[in-house]
């Protein structure tokens, strides 16, 4: 890794750390110092901002159509997932690529996201690639359902303490060299984020 | 000799090796113990699974096991409501019928929406924890092992005082199969095993039966032939204490004081891998002075 890569990424992660300790910790004008100070916490400070919009959007219609109880009922759980999907493409439904995957957020992660494998040794890297391959090729789209059908590739463990946390009804996955953030119950792709990956995975 | 009598000898001649093998208990099945069946990547609904389902129901007839732990690919493919009834609930309608309790585990083919199926027992959680008698299990969704779980699983491991303590998940940390062991899941996953003392571990995602030598002090089973098999799949190497890739195949596992009884099970009944495992009666401390982890499992390719 070359001296400005280095710095790019020790940078990088310094401004999540310091995003995370000075949200939990700190009031609104040390955050806004904090911000002026490092790019990227303001960075990421906006990508917090819009999921969390999502998460009040999505709270919303959880409360309209009711929280789901375990059940022996598989028809009751699909039938919620389905009226959970509708009710979020109905209350977004002029959502694209790059709402919550800002340019300037996807440029962050995607630099985050290659040093990180850059880092991995070769087993790990093949392992990632194994994981990829059993997910058939497609092409995800906002706001459209992540195939029922298809698995989802295990997300890399040592990658996601590097992320943005995100709340418990989303996720991160990773379809072929997308990035996507997935709404877990309603199984929806709420925003994607392409070339996340070097083409062929973590091993190029 | 008459022709009905051929008929009725060549039978029993068939059926006569399955009929012997499913009575071939050979767990204590001592009074009061915990007494549990292991199967992985069971969920396609074909003619394989039943047979290995009608296996585990004829043992369970000298083996009354109470619960099942499911190590992930529950469902294959589709998951509507038939096909749960399909895959699942047909499959293995004699163990639910005898109120056997599954645990499930998500694996990479399971929608995360299986965790409101109550027969699943996950309880609305991707992850959770539970006890059957002086047994502690911790159920982990290895296929997003994000902060939030690592966190709750330390807590949980840090907390117990159980005897036993017993993780299982999709994702096995030592194979020998095509796709290799889950070195990223190991690097976060073992080092809190060794340090809280998990005696064994179960895993599945490879459609084979393995056994490890201890690693750093713990027992690894892949049990990932339910219903699926990549025949001729595994390797021996010196981590490998028996492996069985030549048909599908289960576990049962009686937990008696400090002692795990485990025999494996082909789809015909023929018993694969037996034996004891003694835990550690030193305590947790004892883990911790093992010498240092042993290189991963023949890695493929």
């Amino acid at each position: 890794m070359s001296l400005t890569r280095r710095r790019r990424a020790f940078a990088l992660l310094g401004g999540w750390s310091v995003l995370l300790g000075v949200g939990a910790a700190c009031g609104e004008e040390e955050r806004r110092e904090a911000e002026r100070a490092n790019p990227t916490t303001a960075v990421f400070a906006d990508f917090a901002r819009r999921v969390n919009d999502y998460a009040a959007l999505r709270r919303r219609l959880t409360d309209s159509i009711g929280e789901l109880d375990p059940t022996r009922s598989q028809a009751e759980i699909a039938a919620r997932a389905t009226a959970l999907g509708t009710a979020i493409i109905a209350a977004r439904p002029r959502a694209k690529p790059g709402d919550i995957f800002t340019p300037e957020v996807a440029a962050v992660l995607a630099t985050l996201i290659r040093e990180e494998h850059r880092r991995r040794s070769e087993p790990v890297q093949e392992t990632r690639d194994d994981q990829q391959e059993e997910v058939p090729d497609f092409t995800p789209q906002v706001n459209a359902l992540y195939p029922t059908s298809y698995p989802l590739a295990t997300f890399p463990p040592t990658l996601l303490p590097l992320l943005p946390p995100l709340p418990e009804a989303l996720e991160y996955r990773m379809v072929g060299d997308y990035l996507i953030l997935r709404d877990v119950e309603a199984n929806l792709v709420v925003d994607l984020m392409p070339g996340a990956l070097p083409a062929g995975g973590g091993s190029s | 000799m008459t022709r009905p009598l051929r008929i009725v000898l060549a039978l029993a001649a068939a059926l006569w090796p399955a009929a012997l093998a499913a009575q071939d208990v050979r767990l204590p099945v001592w009074p009061g113990s915990v007494r549990f069946l292991v199967l992985g990547d069971g969920g396609t609904g074909e003619r394989a699974q039943h047979e290995v389902a009608a296996q585990m129901a004829r043992y369970r007839q000298r083996f009354p096991f109470t619960f099942a732990l499911m190590l992930g690919d529950n469902i294959y493919g589709r998951e509507r409501p038939q096909d749960f009834a399909k895959k699942f609930e047909r499959p293995y309608k004699a163990l639910l019928d005898a109120q056997v309790r599954f645990h499930a585990a998500l694996g990479n083919h399971d929608d995360p929406n299986q965790r409101y199926y109550k027969p699943y027992n996950l309880g609305g959680k991707r992850y959770r924890t539970f006890k059957e008698g002086h047994v502690r299990f911790y159920v982990i969704d290895s296929n997003y092992l994000d902060p939030e779980q690592v966190r709750w699983l330390e807590s949980e491991l840090k907390s117990s005082d159980s005897d036993w303590k017993i993780a299982y998940f999709h994702h096995p940390l030592y194979t020998t199969a095509w796709r290799g062991p889950e070195v990223e899941l190991r690097a976060v996953l073992e080092p809190l095993f060794v340090k809280y003392g998990v005696d064994v571990v179960f895993a599945g995602h490879e459609h084979v039966y393995e056994r490890f030598k201890p690693q750093r002090g713990i027992h690894h089973f892949t049990v990932g032939g339910a219903a699926k098999l990549r025949r001729g799949d595994t390797r021996r190497g010196p981590l490998t204490a028996a492996t069985f890739d030549t048909d599908r195949s289960f576990l049962l596992v009686e937990v008696v004081e400090d002692y795990m009884y485990f025999q494996a099970i082909s789809r015909t009944g023929a018993v694969v891998d037996e034996g004891v495992i003694a835990r550690r009666r030193e305590g947790r401390e004892a883990a911790r002075a093992l010498p240092a982890p042993a290189p991963a499992a023949a890695a493929p390719r």
